[in-house]
């Protein structure tokens, strides 16, 4: 099994994977990525991450919804498993929790 | 308008890289976003995007998987592949014994034949200053001479190098052959009473020993010679007259010389891997002068062998250049002083050159050598057959391996089916074969092993099995793994192969899938066998014209006695003493015998008064009674022979029609001739016999009259040769009681001349049983495995009415037709390789058909015979037998 910790760019996937539901497939993750965070990034690595994640267990698949625009080949279509969501979780607590440790005087200050 | 299409190359591109799984929703991704950028940038843009796109994910993630399953330890598998080996092996018990037997005797050849070579390579090949010792040769480049390198000088040539040539640190001197008390003589201790005959005398300069860092056992290397009759013996000749103590300084007597005895100077240990090795004992030179001005002169005496060591970083190549001074100053100059003609032929094709000591054993054959040394010819050509049966060996696994496949098909099919990739099969192929080989090579091993005397024997060796060294063991372990890949790597490309459906489905494969190589291999098996038969033939009719020609003496029953010069003044007495015997017909005193052994000389005859004119005529002069003609059996062909009682014999001679017809004498008897700087009378003239090895020509000789002579030989007449024994050992006991006899048989000895030839022939017939023993092995499985393949079409040609004789041609000829293309090609091999041994032979048979005729029937034959067994048993096998399951 490879690493189970989360990489930025698997976490933005696996929660764009959330925001589309029932029609999360590689090309429609790709548009709703540059949508939501305005980055630009190429089909091949979303694929890429997709399959990282997997094999990690966070993600499942399965064929469908198949469309003339597409030579009639059908999508695959991905789904959050209860590892995903709960990794998904974990990083979100572990984020408040961290913030919430943050001194106040650091908002305050501004930064350098 | 059609739908807009992705170029196609790149779709293809993708399905060839993807993953099967990931493809369809890669390729309908790309493709919708083909379609958009289509309505967006055009065309053009919309597939250089697409193109792009598809680069991109030309990436790990992506790629096809070669395996899904990997184990996560080799070592199961492995042991599944040596099971499943075993018991192929155990299933087939006959292939297996075929298999691993011809096998393993190719291998304990191998390792038989590696470790004679071995044992070849390494002689002279331990000194600590190796590169810095050479032996100085004498080159003669005169086409018309019958010698090229010669190892003889005379004796102040060490002198003349150390004065001239301050590279050269030391220089010392070796006499090896039979030449006052070098070669053999009777030995006693000074205070013990009884002779022993002993051999390995030589005379060797102090600096020699320290040349050739002679290791000591007592004594010191710096002085063990240094003193005037000192000698130096060998561990073991020690150990046989010294037992447990240390004799230096004792004294030892050579034939009964009371007054000149020998002081031990030192101990060596026994030599061993050097070109010395058979001499034992190292008599100094120090202080010797076989004759007045012998030491100093250089007028004779070429008796010297001279071997140096060199300063560290000498160019040998540029003092050999300059040894053309001491050729020019010392040898040209010596004839020219005494005006003799061959000077300016000498001058032009005579020069000295440098041979290094590690080459004396190997690289010495053209050298005019007193030394046994071996040829690297020899083996060359043992190597060669070495790997050539290895070869045949390996070709024999393969064969069979492959001939095996149909009975292995369903096995490859089921593993395919089951998942196994063609490198899995490759994997387990290879592991069964090396697993195979190690068997073999275990076993082989072993037959080396029990095998190294009776090689030794043949092979005139003392090779020791090397089981106890270190590097034996992972030797063997690499054979095994190199042998193993190499036997291994066809058979498993070809089986690993199949295709699972057409086997599956009952389609076997095969046997014969590719007849080209499969009997290309039975064609290149028994080549090599005929050839081999071919040679052995050949060299046994050699050694038969050899040992049953006309040699001009009769060699059978004749006792030569050695020793007799111990006798002293009681010589004549003896001899007649034996001429009293009944059964003894003659008798005769001599040094000189037709074999080798006894003593040879040499000189040059010139017609009176020619010696400062002519070339003349270079032979050996013999000292033999008058009786040594009819003692031989050799015919006077004009004159008479010399008397013992005229005076004026004192300088008669014989001579042999060889010397007459090379000094152009027409009227032979009356001539006078000169040799040793004396006027010579002809007598008689003998028939030209043969006296050196067939290898060289019958050279000219002279026979001049002595009384005196280390051998008696006796010729003798009887039915019962043990009481003749028995009485001629009684009479050496009244005279000699304190020496036994010591004899010999003339024909004996002089097949003994031979036992080179004698043990090429033994080779040669042993390699060649071997190598058809081998190629009949693998015919057999392979007739075996065919036949069984083609037994229902056998059993339909019976059932519609075949006769037995009919199928059997059927069968047989199919095998026959390799086995005679190998003889055809056998041929030219065979004749030009015994030429070029026949080459060596003066007198030598020519090759006849008979010995090809002989080789081809005999493998013929054989190979007959071992398809016979199979093909009979298919001609008579009841056809409702394999025709019931259809």
């Amino acid at each position: 099994m490879k690493g189970t910790n989360l990489g930025e760019f698997e976490e933005l996937v696996l929660l764009t994977v959330g925001i589309l539901f029932d029609d999360a497939y590689g090309l429609a993750i790709t548009d709703e990525l540059a949508k939501q965070t305005g980055r630009k990034s190429t089909i091949s690595s979303v694929h890429k991450a997709l399959v990282r994640l997997e094999d990690k267990g966070y993600l499942s698949s399965h064929m469908g919804g198949a469309t003339d625009s597409r030579g009639g080949r059908q999508k695959r279509l991905y789904q959050l498993t209860q590892s995903g969501i709960k990794v998904l979780q974990q990083t979100r607590e572990t984020r408040n929790t961290m913030w919430g440790r943050i001194p106040k005087i650091v908002w305050e200050g501004g930064g350098v | 308008m059609s739908t807009p299409q992705p170029p196609k190359w790149a779709e293809r591109f993708l399905e060839w890289f993807c993953r099967d799984d990931l493809y369809n929703a890669i390729r309908g991704d790309l493709e919708e976003l083909f379609a958009r950028n289509y309505q967006k940038y055009g065309k053009r843009k919309a597939s250089r995007l697409f193109i792009w796109h598809v680069i991109l994910f030309f990436q790990p993630f992506a790629f096809k998987k070669k395996n899904r399953f990997t184990p996560s330890s080799p070592i199961p598998m492995f042991k599944h592949y040596l099971k499943v080996s075993w018991r192929n092996l155990v299933r087939q018990k006959m292939y297996a014994i075929i298999k691993i037997g011809g096998f393993s005797i190719g291998i304990a050849l191998f390792v038989l034949i590696s470790l004679f070579v071995r044992d070849e390579l390494r002689v002279d090949q331990h000194y600590e200053n190796g590169d810095r010792l050479f032996r100085i040769l004498y080159a003669n480049s005169d086409p018309t001479s019958d010698w090229s390198r010669g190892t003889t000088f005379p004796a102040p040539i060490t002198y003349a190098l150390k004065d001239h040539f301050p590279d050269i640190e030391k220089a010392g001197r070796l006499i090896s052959f039979q030449f006052y008390d070098s070669g053999s003589n009777l030995f006693r201790p000074t205070d013990e009473a009884n002779n022993i005959f002993e051999e390995g005398f030589v005379y060797a300069d102090q600096e020699l020993i320290e040349i050739l860092e002679i290791p000591m056992v007592y004594g010191s290397r710096d002085n063990a010679l240094s003193e005037p009759n000192s000698i130096l013996i060998s561990k073991r000749k020690a150990n046989k007259y010294f037992p447990n103590q240390n004799p230096v300084g004792k004294t030892i007597i050579l034939n009964d010389g009371e007054s000149s005895p020998y002081v031990i100077g030192g101990v060596m240990e026994n030599l061993k891997n050097s070109h010395l090795s058979s001499f034992d004992f190292f008599i100094t030179l120090s202080g010797k002068e076989f004759w007045e001005g012998e030491q100093t002169g250089w007028n004779g005496g070429w008796v010297y062998s001279p071997y140096i060591r060199v300063r560290p970083g000498t160019d040998s190549k540029e003092l050999e250049k300059k040894l053309s001074y001491i050729h020019e100053n010392y040898v040209v100059k010596t004839f020219l002083q005494e005006g003799d003609q061959r000077a300016d032929s000498i001058r032009k094709y005579g020069s000295i050159e440098l041979q290094p000591v590690g080459d004396i054993h190997l690289k010495s054959h053209d050298v005019s050598d007193f030394l046994a040394v071996s040829d690297i010819r020899i083996v060359k050509l043992f190597s060669a057959i070495g790997i050539f049966i290895l070869l045949l060996a390996c070709i024999n696994f393969i064969n069979l391996s492959t001939a095996k496949s149909a009975k292995r098909a369903k096995e490859i099919g089921l593993r395919k089916a089951i998942g196994s990739r063609r490198s899995n099969l490759i994997q387990q192929f290879l592991s069964e074969s090396i697993f195979v080989c190690a068997i073999s090579v275990l076993l082989g091993a072993f037959l080396a092993w029990i095998s190294i005397p009776q090689f030794n024997l043949i092979a005139g060796k003392e090779i020791v099995f090397p089981l106890s060294e270190w590097w034996f063991v992972p030797v063997l372990a690499l054979l095994a793994l190199v042998i193993g890949l190499i036997a291994g790597v066809y058979p498993s490309i070809y089986l690993s192969g199949f295709r699972p459906i057409s086997v599956l489905s009952g389609n076997v494969s095969k046997g014969s899938q590719s007849p080209f190589f499969r009997s290309g291999l039975v064609i290149f098996q028994f080549m090599t066998s005929i050839v081999l038969i071919v040679g052995a033939f050949i060299v046994h009719q050699q050694m038969q014209f050899i040992l049953n020609k006309e040699l001009g003496f009769d060699k059978e029953q004749v006792l030569m006695i050695h020793g007799t010069n111990t006798l002293k003044e009681q010589l004549p007495e003896f001899k007649n003493e034996l001429l009293r015997l009944s059964e003894v017909e003659y008798a005769t005193v001599s040094d000189f015998f037709p074999v080798q052994g006894t003593y040879r000389n040499g000189d040059t005859f010139w017609k009176e008064g020619r010696s400062k004119v002519d070339e003349g005529v270079s032979g050996q002069i013999w000292s033999a009674d008058p009786d040594y003609l009819d003692a031989m059996g050799m015919k006077l062909v004009e004159g008479r022979i010399f008397s013992l009682n005229m005076n004026s014999d004192s300088a008669s001679i014989l001579v042999n029609q060889k010397l007459v017809k090379e000094l152009v004498l027409e009227n032979p008897v009356g001539e006078r001739i000169t040799f040793w700087g004396q006027i010579w009378t002809i007598v008689g003239v003998i028939e030209d016999f043969h006296f050196d090895v067939m290898k060289d020509p019958i050279r000219p000789l002279a026979l001049r009259r002595s009384e005196l002579g280390t051998i008696t030989s006796v010729k003798v007449n009887t039915q019962d040769m043990e009481a003749t024994l028995t009485g001629i050992r009684n009479i050496w006991d009244q005279f000699k009681p304190n020496q036994p006899i010591r004899y010999t048989f003339l024909d004996e000895s002089y097949a003994r001349m031979y036992d080179d030839v004698g043990r090429t022939s033994k080779i040669f017939t042993a390699f060649a049983i071997l190598a058809i023993l081998v190629a009949c092995l693998g015919l057999f499985a392979l007739s075996a495995f065919m036949l069984e393949q083609r037994s229902k079409e056998i059993s339909i040609r019976k059932v519609l009415g075949a006769s037995l004789k009919s199928i059997f041609n059927l069968v047989t000829i199919d095998f026959l037709r390799p086995v005679f293309i190998g003889f055809l090609m056998a041929v030219p091999i065979g004749w030009y390789m015994m030429n070029r041994w026949l080459e060596d032979y003066t007198y030598r048979i020519e090759i006849s058909w008979g010995a090809f005729a002989f080789a081809g029937g005999t493998a013929l034959l054989i190979a007959l015979l071992t398809i016979s067994i199979e093909s009979i048993k298919a001609a008579l096998a009841d056809p409702v037998e394999n025709l019931r399951s259809e």
